[in-house]
């Protein structure tokens, strides 16, 4: 899903990002995704460059050539990477905070659910990074919608009813 | 006539992509940011369109399609819609006060019509490496199907219609836009059509049964709910459509449901979710809870329905597996009270490690007083309904015309 504008997207106060979606902000522009189940939200931020990027995946490891990369998580993050890095941000400022990733059905309960499984190889694609996760709010039961400041890197999480900041 | 499914996939996007090019030209024209939340194609009979075209009133323009690519598109506009655009792009025109729009209002109109169409069409004319003509816009101003091109509705009686639909929505602001494309049957069906031996390809004849037992399945599930509440229900809408299977999630409204959701397993697999908002869950609670709860939606109201979404849920598969002449193991259903996205996102991703796209059933039951209304989603897993389909037997489906009154 894209938004448009006369402006260039760095310069809205708000973007929403779809599923398999993803946007990067260089002016401290909201970063927001609603309806996180199994899917995970990856949000990043370069704090010394002033770059936050979140993206919204939904399988964690793509097959060979996908037409959509920002629906997995080991291409999605490296897209997004690429698209922060084009704004000027460095893989070695990097902070990571992740969101999503629930189990809501028994029939996704077993079997590697999806949710555990789209945590794990994100865990492991940040760690080969080396970007360091400062804040997780993963797996559990219930959806999740969340706000991601792109300026201060603050996560804002509404799950059921109640809210946490990260 | 059977359809490649990759084909059907490929359309799917260019319809997407001419969508998000016209939202692009309305943002530019207005300054109001949009954004494209669904594009599908749908199979649709003349009931179908009536089901979903019926009792709403749209402004816009409609504009027919010829040369490399033949057929009728409508861009349409809720009221509300229409008047706050027209309000950005002709400043001092007439729109909405009285209900009517002004000689002014309505070229404005026109013209974001013209321009937005024929962002949508480029897309298709470059891939069809062809070119396409349009014809100059028809202001429409009208109720329901009457939004459609002349001559649709009428098509669709004779055989079903294909019929590509996208949704636009702004971020900030209570806008919402709809692009109808239908195109013309024989010709799109020759750019569908697959060879024999092709493996993705689907018999079209069959993919039209299935959609009827969706419908069958639906109205089993509503009269269900009629006898255990007392409302009188029927079925709004019923409809097969073809999307990104990371599109499924984005089909659900963007707000808290109440439900039962289940996987059924054998041919054909994949996964049912039975959903009422949040009010229409407390409407029914309050029908069939004798006593007053303190919280409607507590576990008390959640128990009810559990209970009503048990009972749909057998009624919609009891449809299928008559048809089907198979029996259809499933889960039990599973209470669920989350963001409609959320809810069907596990389902799109349990799918999506499989398949590109999905064959999405959606139908929608409501009552003539508007006391509730509910949403059913029954999403097959594209390989076991392959399976299905090919073992349902022409016959049967002869069978269905013939008995339907008996099988269901």
């Amino acid at each position: 899903m894209k938004t448009y504008g006369e402006k260039p997207a760095s310069t809205r106060t708000r973007l929403r990002v779809g599923i398999a979606d993803f946007a990067v902000t260089t002016d401290g522009a909201l970063l927001t995704t609603s309806g996180l189940g199994s899917c995970l939200g990856i949000c990043l931020h370069d704090d010394h460059a002033g770059v936050a990027g979140l993206i919204h995946v939904m399988l964690p490891t793509a097959p060979d050539d996908p037409p959509n990369v920002a629906k997995y998580a080991d291409t999605g993050i490296d897209a997004v990477l690429y698209a922060m890095r084009d704004e000027g941000a460095t893989v070695d400022n990097l902070t990571a905070k992740l969101a999503g990733g629930s189990a809501m059905f028994e029939f996704d309960s077993q079997d590697e659910p999806i949710g555990e499984r789209n945590v794990a190889v994100t865990r492991a694609a940040l760690d080969r990074l080396g970007i360091p996760i400062d804040a997780e709010d993963v797996g559990g039961d219930a959806g999740r919608s969340i706000r991601f400041h792109g300026e201060t890197g603050e996560l804002l999480i509404k799950s059921a009813g109640t809210e946490r900041r990260l | 006539m059977r359809v490649d499914i990759q084909s059907l996939g490929t359309y799917n996007r260019l319809a997407q992509e001419g969508a998000e090019h016209a939202a692009a030209s309305l943002t530019q024209m207005t300054g109001i940011e949009t954004y494209v939340d669904v594009t599908n194609v749908t199979l649709m009979s003349k009931r179908d369109v009536e089901d979903v075209f019926g009792g709403t009133e749209f402004v816009g323009v409609q504009i027919g399609l010829g040369g490399g690519l033949s057929g009728e598109t409508a861009l349409a506009f809720d009221r509300e819609s229409a008047a706050s655009i027209v309000d950005v792009l002709v400043p001092g025109a007439t729109a909405g006060d009285d209900d009517s729009f002004d000689e002014m209002a309505r070229s404005g109109v026109k013209e974001i019509g013209n321009i937005m169409m024929g962002g949508f069409v480029d897309g298709w004319a470059d891939y069809l490496a062809t070119s396409v003509d349009m014809t100059p816009p028809t202001y429409v101003e009208r109720a329901g199907t009457d939004v459609l091109p002349n001559g649709a509705l009428e098509r669709a009686e004779e055989e079903h219609v294909f019929v590509f639909e996208s949704q636009m929505t702004a971020v900030d602001e209570q806008i919402d836009a709809y692009i109808y494309m239908l195109p013309e049957y024989g010709a799109f069906a020759e750019m569908l059509e697959a060879s024999d031996d092709h493996e993705d390809a689907i018999p079209m004849d069959k993919l039209t049964v299935f959609d009827e037992m969706t419908r069958q399945g639906a109205e089993r599930a509503a009269e269900n709910v009629s006898s255990m509440t007392g409302i009188e229900t029927d079925v709004d809408v019923s409809r097969l459509s073809f999307v990104p299977i990371e599109d499924v999630p984005n089909t659900a409204r963007d707000e808290v449901y109440l439900g039962t959701v289940m996987e059924f397993k054998g041919t054909p697999g994949g996964y049912l979710a039975i959903l009422f908002d949040e009010p229409s869950a407390r409407t029914i609670v309050d029908a069939t809870v004798p006593m007053e709860l303190d919280e409607p939606l507590g576990d008390m109201g959640e128990s009810a329905i559990q209970e009503l979404g048990n009972i749909m849920t057998s009624g919609f598969i009891d449809g299928w597996a008559n048809v089907l002449q198979t029996s259809i193991d499933h889960t039990p259903p599973e209470l669920v009270h989350d963001l409609g996205t959320a809810i069907l996102s596990p389902i799109a991703g349990r799918l999506g490690q499989s398949q590109e796209y999905a064959f999405l059933m959606d139908s929608t039951v409501v009552t003539p007083e508007g006391e509730f209304n509910c949403e059913i989603y029954a999403i097959p897993d594209e390989q076991k309904l392959k399976e299905a389909l090919d073992s349902l037997l022409i016959e049967r489906s002869d069978q269905l015309e013939a008995n339907r009154e008996s099988l269901f």
